[in-house]
C-alpha cells in the first residue's frame, strides 16, 4: 500500500494528455513577459532585496503589457514553454497611460480561447506588479510555478519533434 | 497489352477490398468534415472507395505531401552537422483504392518534371512502390473536362487495375499493367467475365463521355493561347479571384514548393512545403523586385503553364481536367472558363 | 427573397451616370444554384446580376486595393456585410465618397438543403447599418444568441476538445483562403508570413496551422462579423466559426455587449476599453 502511494507520488500527469507523465521532480519552463516600467523593475527589486523565487521563469522585457500579442503566447507554448506569465502595471498606473487597459481585454479573450482549444486555463496567467512590489513578484512566480508543476509537461501542438 | 477481364458483383467487390486492405498497406478516401482525403486505413468500414467526385481530394499528397522533412541540422561548438531525416513513411509498398483516373493521369504528367533536371528520388520511390486501383466514374462531375484534353481517357495506362460498373449489378475488373495483373491473380477476383463484358465496358465509356457539361477543342485552345500572352482578357477572366493558394494546393499536378528552416535552440529541420504561384509574394526576389505583383499576371502565368508551357517542354498538358480547382475555389473560378475566354 | 431586378436597375443607372468604375454583385452559375461574386466593369454584363437567398459571399472583400484599385465601387451588402463595411470605413481602408452602397434587408441565406444557414439563424443584424439606398423592409436588431456548437464543445472534457481541435489543425493545408476571403484581413503582408520574424513558421505542419489559425482569429477578435466567408472558402471544410464565435461570446459577455461593426465609428472591441473591464483573472 505504502509503495503504491509512493509510486503515485512519483509521477506527474500532463493535464491535456493523460497518457504523458513526468517524474515528480520535473521542472517546468515558464515564459515570463514583463513590462519594462513596472513589472520588470519590480522583478529587479525582488532580486536586489535578495528574495528567492523559483528559477523556472525565463524573463523577456517589453515596453508595455499591451505590446504582448497573443501570438507570443501561442508561440511560447509551442516551443519549450510549459506555461506563460505576463505581467504589467496596475490599471491606472500604466507608463503609457492606457496600455494595460487595452491589454487586459486581449488577455481575457486569449485565455478563454486557449482554454477552449484544449489548454488548461492555468497554463497562461497574468498579474499586475508595480515597480515597488518586489515581494509580490516572488509570490506570483512561486504560485505560477506551483500551478504549472501540478499540470505536468505541456504536450499539445508542440512544434513537431525533430 | 490486353489483360483478361474479370467479373464480380457488389458483395464480391467488398470482399476484394477487404482482401486488399487486409494484406497490404492501403490508402483510401476517408471522410473528415465533409471532404474525402486519402488516408491509411485498416478496415473497409473506415473508408469509402466510391466517394463522390466533387468531395474527394486528389492523391497528390501521397506522392508530394503538403509538408516533408528534407534534412536535419545540429549545431555545436565545432559548427553545424547535417543529417538525413528518418525513413520516409510513405516509401513502403502500398495500394491506393478508389482513385479517379484523372488523378492517376496526373502522376504520369508529374513524372516528366520529377525526372527532368533533378531526379526526385523520394517521389520515384513512392511511385515505384504504389499500386493504383481506379474506379471509372459513372458520369462526369459538373466541373470535369478530362475527355477534352490531350490524353486517351478510355485506354489510359495510368493506373494498374481498372474497375468499371457494368449492367445488372455486374462489376468488371481488368488489369492495365503487368503489376496490376500479378496483383489481381493473387486476389479474390477469379471469375472471368462473359463475352459481352468488352461491349458493356465500351458502352459505359460512351455514356460517361456523353455526360460531360464541359467540352473544348484542346488543340485549338492550345494554339490560340500560345499567341495570347498580351491578351487583355486575362484581366477580365480573373477579376474576381481573391488570390489565395487553394487551386494550386488542391491541383493534382501543381508541384511548386517552398523551403523553410525551423529551429529550436540548436537543432533544426528543413521542410519542403506546398507553395503557389498565385501567392502575391511568390516572385518576390531578394532586393525587392516582384514581377508579378498584379493579380492577372499571376493568373496568366498559371493558365499558360497549365496549357502551354508544360506541353511545349514535356509534350503533355499539365492540366488533366479534373475540376478540383473549380470545386474548391472560394469564388468558383474554373481554369476551363479562363482559357476559353482568353482563347475566344 | 429576390431583388435581382432592383439590383440590375440600380447598377445600370450607376453606370449610365458614370458614378462607378466597378459594380460588385453576384451572378448565377449556369449549371447549379450556386452564385459567384463578380466585379462588373462593362454595363453589358449588368443583366447577369442577381440577388437571392443564395447570395452568400461577403462582397466587401473586393474593396481591398488589389481587386478594385481604390476606384469607385457600387456594392451590394446584406446586414453582416454592412457591419464589415462599417469597420473598414472606420479603419480607413475605403473612402466613403468612392462607394455607392446598396443595402439589402436580408432574410437569411439558404443552404443546399433549403434550410437557413447557421449564422443566419443566429443573426443579430439582418438590416444594413450603412447604405446609400436600402432595399427590403428593416426588421431591427435581434437578440444575441450563443452559437450552438460553442455551447456543445464547452461541455466536453478538456482532452476531448483538445483532440477535436488537433484534428482540425492537422487538416489545414495553409492555403490562406480564409485570410484572403475575409474582408477584414487586409494587411499587405500578413504577420504570419514575415519570413524574417523569429516567430515565423513556414512549413505546412499541424503546429504551424494551429499557430496561424489561432493568431488569425485573435487578430480578428472583436472585428469578425460572422459572414462565414472563411468557412465557405476553406477547401478542407474546417469549422472555423468555432474560433471566431468563441471570441465573440467572450467579448459580448464581458465587454459591454460589444458586437463588431454595429456602431458607425466602431473599430472593434480591442480598440477601446472600459475602466470596469473584468480584472479578477489577473493576480
Amino acid at each position: 500500500m505504502e509503495s503504491q502511494v509512493k509510486e503515485a507520488q512519483e509521477k506527474v500527469v500532463s493535464a491535456e494528455n493523460p497518457e504523458i507523465t513526468a517524474p515528480a521532480d520535473w521542472q517546468p519552463v515558464i515564459m515570463g513577459i514583463l513590462c519594462n516600467w513596472c513589472s520588470y523593475a519590480g522583478s529587479d527589486l525582488t532580486g536586489t532585496s535578495r528574495i528567492q523565487y523559483p528559477p523556472n521563469i525565463r524573463i523577456i522585457r517589453v515596453p508595455c503589457s499591451s505590446r504582448v500579442d497573443p501570438w507570443f503566447i501561442i508561440k511560447s507554448l509551442q516551443t519549450t514553454a510549459d506555461g506563460v506569465l505576463i505581467s504589467g502595471c496596475h490599471p491606472g498606473d500604466c507608463h503609457y497611460i492606457s496600455g494595460n487597459y487595452y491589454a487586459r481585454r486581449r488577455f481575457l479573450v486569449t485565455k478563454k480561447l486557449l482554454n477552449f482549444v484544449g489548454y488548461h486555463e492555468n497554463r497562461v496567467q497574468f498579474s499586475w506588479v508595480s515597480a515597488a512590489e518586489g515581494p509580490k513578484f516572488a509570490k506570483v512566480v512561486a504560485k505560477v510555478t506551483e500551478d504549472i508543476k501540478k499540470l505536468g509537461p505541456l504536450h499539445r501542438n508542440k512544434k513537431e519533434n525533430f | 497489352m490486353n489483360f483478361p477481364i474479370f467479373e464480380t458483383d457488389k458483395a464480391g467487390l467488398q470482399k476484394f477490398y477487404e482482401g486488399v486492405i487486409g494484406n497490404n498497406e492501403t490508402y483510401a478516401p476517408v471522410e473528415k468534415f465533409g471532404k474525402y482525403d486519402y488516408k491509411r486505413v485498416s478496415k473497409l468500414s473506415e473508408c469509402d472507395p466510391d466517394s463522390p467526385i466533387e468531395m474527394t481530394m486528389s492523391i497528390k499528397p501521397l506522392f508530394f505531401p503538403k509538408t516533408a522533412k528534407v534534412l536535419k541540422m545540429q549545431e555545436d561548438s565545432s559548427g553545424t552537422t547535417l543529417s538525413e531525416t528518418e525513413e520516409d513513411p510513405m516509401a513502403g509498398k502500398r495500394v491506393i483504392l478508389g482513385v479517379k483516373h484523372c488523378d492517376a493521369r496526373s502522376l504520369q504528367v508529374l513524372d516528366q518534371v520529377y525526372t527532368w533536371d533533378y531526379i526526385d528520388t523520394d517521389y520515384q520511390k513512392r511511385r515505384a512502390n504504389t499500386l493504383i486501383i481506379s474506379t471509372r466514374c459513372d458520369k462526369a462531375g459538373n466541373q470535369c473536362f478530362c475527355t477534352s484534353l490531350d490524353y486517351d481517357v478510355e485506354n489510359s495506362d495510368a493506373y494498374d487495375v481498372h474497375i468499371v460498373n457494368g449492367l445488372d449489378g455486374k462489376i468488371y475488373l481488368q488489369a492495365v499493367t503487368e503489376k496490376g495483373a500479378t496483383f489481381l491473380n493473387s486476389s479474390s477476383i477469379q471469375h472471368p467475365a462473359s463475352a459481352n463484358a468488352k461491349e458493356e465496358i465500351s458502352n459505359h465509356y460512351k455514356s460517361f463521355a456523353a455526360s460531360f457539361r464541359l467540352k473544348m477543342n484542346y488543340s485549338e485552345i492550345n494554339a490560340k493561347l500560345q499567341n495570347a500572352f498580351e491578351s487583355p482578357e486575362f484581366e477580365n477572366a480573373s477579376s474576381n479571384c481573391i488570390g489565395c493558394n487553394t487551386c494550386a494546393f488542391i491541383c493534382p499536378t501543381c508541384h511548386c514548393f517552398k523551403i523553410s528552416d525551423e529551429k529550436i535552440k540548436d537543432t533544426g529541420v528543413r521542410y519542403k512545403s506546398y507553395d503557389s504561384c498565385n501567392s502575391g509574394y511568390f516572385t518576390l526576389m531578394a532586393g525587392g523586385h516582384n514581377p508579378r505583383t498584379v493579380k492577372y499576371r499571376r493568373w496568366r502565368q498559371r493558365a499558360m503553364h497549365k496549357f502551354v508551357y508544360y506541353k511545349e517542354r514535356f509534350g503533355v498538358n499539365l492540366c488533366v481536367g479534373c475540376g478540383h480547382c473549380a470545386i474548391s475555389c472560394p469564388v468558383n473560378i474554373s481554369i476551363f472558363d479562363v482559357v476559353n475566354q482568353v482563347a475566344k | 427573397m429576390d431583388y435581382s431586378k432592383q439590383i440590375q436597375e440600380i447598377a445600370s443607372k450607376l453606370f449610365t451616370e458614370n458614378k462607378i468604375d466597378y459594380f460588385a454583385g453576384y451572378r448565377k452559375n449556369t449549371f447549379d444554384d450556386n452564385q459567384v461574386p463578380v466585379l462588373v466593369t462593362d454595363p453589358a454584363e449588368v443583366p447577369k446580376l442577381v440577388f437571392t437567398d443564395q447570395s452568400v459571399f461577403n462582397l466587401t472583400n473586393y474593396l481591398k486595393p488589389e481587386h478594385t484599385k481604390r476606384k469607385r465601387v457600387g456594392i451590394v451588402v446584406k446586414g453582416c456585410d454592412s457591419r464589415a463595411l462599417n469597420l473598414l470605413l472606420t479603419e480607413k481602408q475605403v473612402t466613403r465618397e468612392n462607394l455607392y452602397i446598396i443595402g439589402v434587408c436580408c432574410e437569411g441565406i439558404l443552404n443546399e438543403k433549403g434550410e437557413k444557414a447557421q449564422n443566419c439563424l443566429e443573426c443579430v443584424m439582418p438590416d444594413p447599418v450603412v447604405y446609400d439606398e436600402i432595399i427590403g423592409t428593416p426588421t431591427g436588431k435581434k437578440e444575441y444568441q450563443v452559437n450552438v456548437d460553442i455551447k456543445e464543445l464547452a461541455e466536453k472534457a478538456l482532452s476531448e476538445r483538445a483532440d477535436y481541435f488537433e484534428e482540425i489543425f492537422a487538416n489545414c493545408i495553409r492555403c490562406n483562403a480564409c485570410r484572403h476571403s475575409c474582408p477584414l484581413c487586409y494587411c499587405a503582408k500578413c504577420c504570419i508570413d514575415q519570413e524574417t520574424s523569429s516567430l515565423y513558421h513556414g512549413a505546412n505542419t499541424s503546429s504551424g496551422a494551429m499557430h496561424a489559425l489561432m493568431t488569425w482569429s485573435l487578430h480578428l477578435a472583436g472585428r469578425c462579423v460572422d459572414c462565414r466567408n472563411c468557412e465557405k472558402a476553406c477547401p478542407s471544410h474546417l469549422p472555423l466559426h468555432l474560433l471566431h464565435k468563441q471570441n465573440e461570446k467572450v467579448i459580448f459577455e464581458n465587454f459591454q455587449q460589444h458586437l463588431a461593426g454595429m456602431e458607425k465609428d466602431d473599430r472593434g472591441a480591442f480598440y477601446k476599453y472600459s475602466l470596469s473591464d473584468p480584472d479578477d483573472f489577473i493576480m
